[in-house]
């Protein structure tokens, strides 16, 4: 049997993903560019995984487009939501998979699968950026922290705090409110992850939470957000490597099986 | 002879423009009395000769001189309707009537009468326990003072004469908006959901029997035309306005045909009919209110029989799923949305909840939620 080449690409708010997959099964290539939809990030991130992989665009035998800006992407064979596509992730990297919350840089879903591995209902954050990538954005430039470093801060903390889940307006002036009192960062730190995992929480108990819950999204990397919505939550939360790139990787699945289409 | 697309382009001009379609009332010397949301008897407006003119926010529109008035946590419709009062859009109306049947509306109309002097003001107060006879009596009452108001703008007088037969028409638009939206569910290949909502929208904007002479043109070329196979999936709507082009562009690009709706500004605003010829027609206008049921904001005694309702609704339209749209920070629907969601669970009906508002003119995150959710109803 000849190879089959697929790729998925994942223009997200905040950042673009590709993947390049073997035969429906392999991850040939992937790469990751921190800029999203409208800028440069798709058309690198595409390049970098061909220059990775040693391929061309003529050796794929399908391309398909989600996230945010996946309508921009006019030169792919088709488009679908990131809602589909993560859930085909989540299914082919946790078969048993019944729960996906997706937290990513402007919103959250939390998505319910059929023990087929079909996405049968969903739930998604309204238009406030409360407890999605944003929010921690927000919180870590007002802390003046690295994001990437929150997760290690808010394992240290010993004292818990609550900060809103409203808003991301009313959460930041509660912040600085915290930082006027002397609140220990670490703290500060571990609150917001509770405020992000109490709405996102809220969300997943809309549509209902049963096991296994897999984590997916950027925002999976953070660990203070993943203990935070374990606690909330009261399951145990599954968080692949592949995390970030589940709406990429999800594409590229769903390219295998359009490819004959 | 018309035929469909030329009849949509019609109605689509007039959905689009309502501006346009209240200065060419005006020049042809008639004068219109807008009509805010929710359940004005506007047949005493055309039974005093002048034009009712729906004013049901504006999607799209942008909130600045009524941020004065309200704090941002309110209901766009509200803000869109003192908007348009302040920013002039409302010039040439002669008058506004302003029922007060929620709690956000009560002040809006109160705000309305002070921000916006110059345009005689009508407030009207639906009775909640509306069905007994008392209740129909406010309700009549009522209605009474709006008319002494609308005599006094028109310089005509209401009689039963001319309220019957103000009666007449709006019932055979009410049965011909009815059948338009039956025959959109059947035909939605010819239908698309933008021009449902542009046909419906425009009876806000048109006096009735010249509406329901085009519509029921439109609904013979309908029912005259083969019924085909739907390849995409059917819905129902639910919620209060859902107009914007760009929303309903999302409907269709994901072949999601709304064949139903409880939607206040379509289905749930013409569902019941007046009694016709009697002797007693401004009775009958309050007892046709007294008849109204189903709506996120009449008061049910019975409690939570809208859920059942819905899921009716579903079934009879064989539709395939519900697409609630919720308007931001309304209480109303806010409070009753986990009802409703029970009931569809209860009955094995997937649906998902849209916010939005109406000066929202991107949609990135439901067509989502659109596209996600027909891929569900693709595998179910």
């Amino acid at each position: 049997m000849s190879e089959i080449f697929t790729m998925g690409i994942d223009v997200g708010s905040t950042s673009s993903k590709c993947i390049i997959l073997k035969n429906g099964k392999e991850i040939v290539s992937k790469s990751m560019i921190p800029v999203g939809a409208g800028t440069s990030g798709p058309r690198r991130v595409v390049e970098a995984v061909l220059r990775e992989s040693k391929l061309s665009i003529e050796d794929l035998s399908y391309i398909l487009a989600t996230g945010y800006g996946r309508h921009m992407m006019d030169w792919v064979h088709s488009e679908m939501s990131e809602l589909s596509c993560h859930a085909k992730a989540a299914y082919f990297l946790y078969p048993n998979v019944r729960t996906v919350i997706d937290i990513g840089g402007q919103d959250a879903k939390v998505l319910r699968i059929s023990p087929q591995g079909m996405l049968t209902n969903f739930a998604m954050n309204d238009k406030c950026a409360a407890g999605t990538g944003r929010f921690l954005d927000v919180m870590a430039r007002v802390i003046e922290v690295e994001v990437d470093d929150l997760g290690v801060l808010s394992a240290q903390s010993t004292n818990v705090i609550n900060i809103s889940s409203t808003c991301t307006v009313f959460a930041e002036s509660e912040v600085i409110s915290q930082l006027a009192q002397n609140t220990h960062i670490n703290d500060i730190v571990r609150g917001i992850h509770r405020s992000v995992a109490g709405r996102v929480a809220g969300l997943a108990k809309r549509v209902g939470v049963e096991d296994d819950v897999v984590m997916t999204g950027g925002v999976a990397k953070n660990n203070g957000v993943v203990v935070a919505l374990e606690e909330e939550l009261y399951k145990k939360i599954h968080v692949s490597p592949l995390a970030q790139y589940a709406g990429a990787l999800g594409a590229a699945l769903y390219a295998f099986d359009k490819r004959e289409s | 002879m018309s035929n469909i697309q030329t009849l949509l382009s019609a109605f689509d001009a007039i959905a689009k423009n309502p501006k346009k379609q209240l200065d060419d009332y005006i020049s042809q010397g008639k004068k219109a009395i807008g009509c805010f949301p929710y359940y004005v008897p506007e047949e005493l407006v055309y039974a005093s000769g002048m034009v009712p003119f729906g004013v049901w926010g504006k999607t799209g529109g942008k909130i600045n001189l009524a941020k004065e008035y309200f704090a941002a946590f309110y209901c766009t419709i509200a803000q869109l309707n003192l908007e348009m009062g302040l920013d002039g859009t409302l010039d040439g109306l002669s008058g506004v009537i302003a029922p007060s049947i929620c709690d956000t509306l009560r002040p809006f109309t109160q705000n309305f009468r002070v921000a916006c002097p110059d345009i005689p003001f009508m407030f009207l107060a639906h009775p909640q326990n509306r069905k007994k006879e008392y209740g129909v009596k406010f309700t009549e009452q009522q209605y009474n003072k709006i008319k002494i108001k609308l005599e006094e703008i028109s310089g005509i007088k209401i009689t039963n004469d001319n309220l019957n037969e103000a009666i007449k028409i709006y019932n055979e638009n009410r049965k011909a908006r009815r059948r338009f939206i039956e025959l959109a569910g059947q035909y939605p290949h010819i239908i698309t959901a933008t021009s449902r909502s542009v046909v419906l929208k425009s009876a806000f904007f048109m006096l009735k029997d010249e509406h329901t002479k085009m519509l029921n043109e439109l609904n013979g070329l309908i029912e005259a035309s083969p019924i085909e196979p739907w390849k995409g999936k059917k819905v129902v709507t639910s919620g209060i306005v859902l107009d914007s082009p760009s929303l309903l562009k999302i409907f269709d690009d994901n072949q999601l045909a709304i064949v139903a709706d409880d939607m206040a500004h379509e289905s749930r605003a013409i569902r019941v009919d007046v009694q016709e010829n009697t002797n007693h027609p401004m009775q009958a206008l309050a007892e046709q209110f007294g008849n109204q049921d189903y709506d996120t904001l009449l008061y049910d005694p019975e409690l939570n029989k809208r859920p059942g309702y819905l899921v009716e609704k579903v079934k009879k339209s064989q539709a395939d799923g519900v697409v609630i749209m919720i308007m931001q920070f309304c209480d109303p629907e806010e409070i009753e949305f986990p009802s409703l969601k029970k009931g569809l669970e209860e009955a094995g009906i997937p649906y998902i909840k849209i916010g939005m508002d109406q000066q929202m003119t991107n949609f990135g995150q439901a067509q989502t939620s659109l596209q996600a959710f027909a891929d569900v109803l693709s595998t179910l």
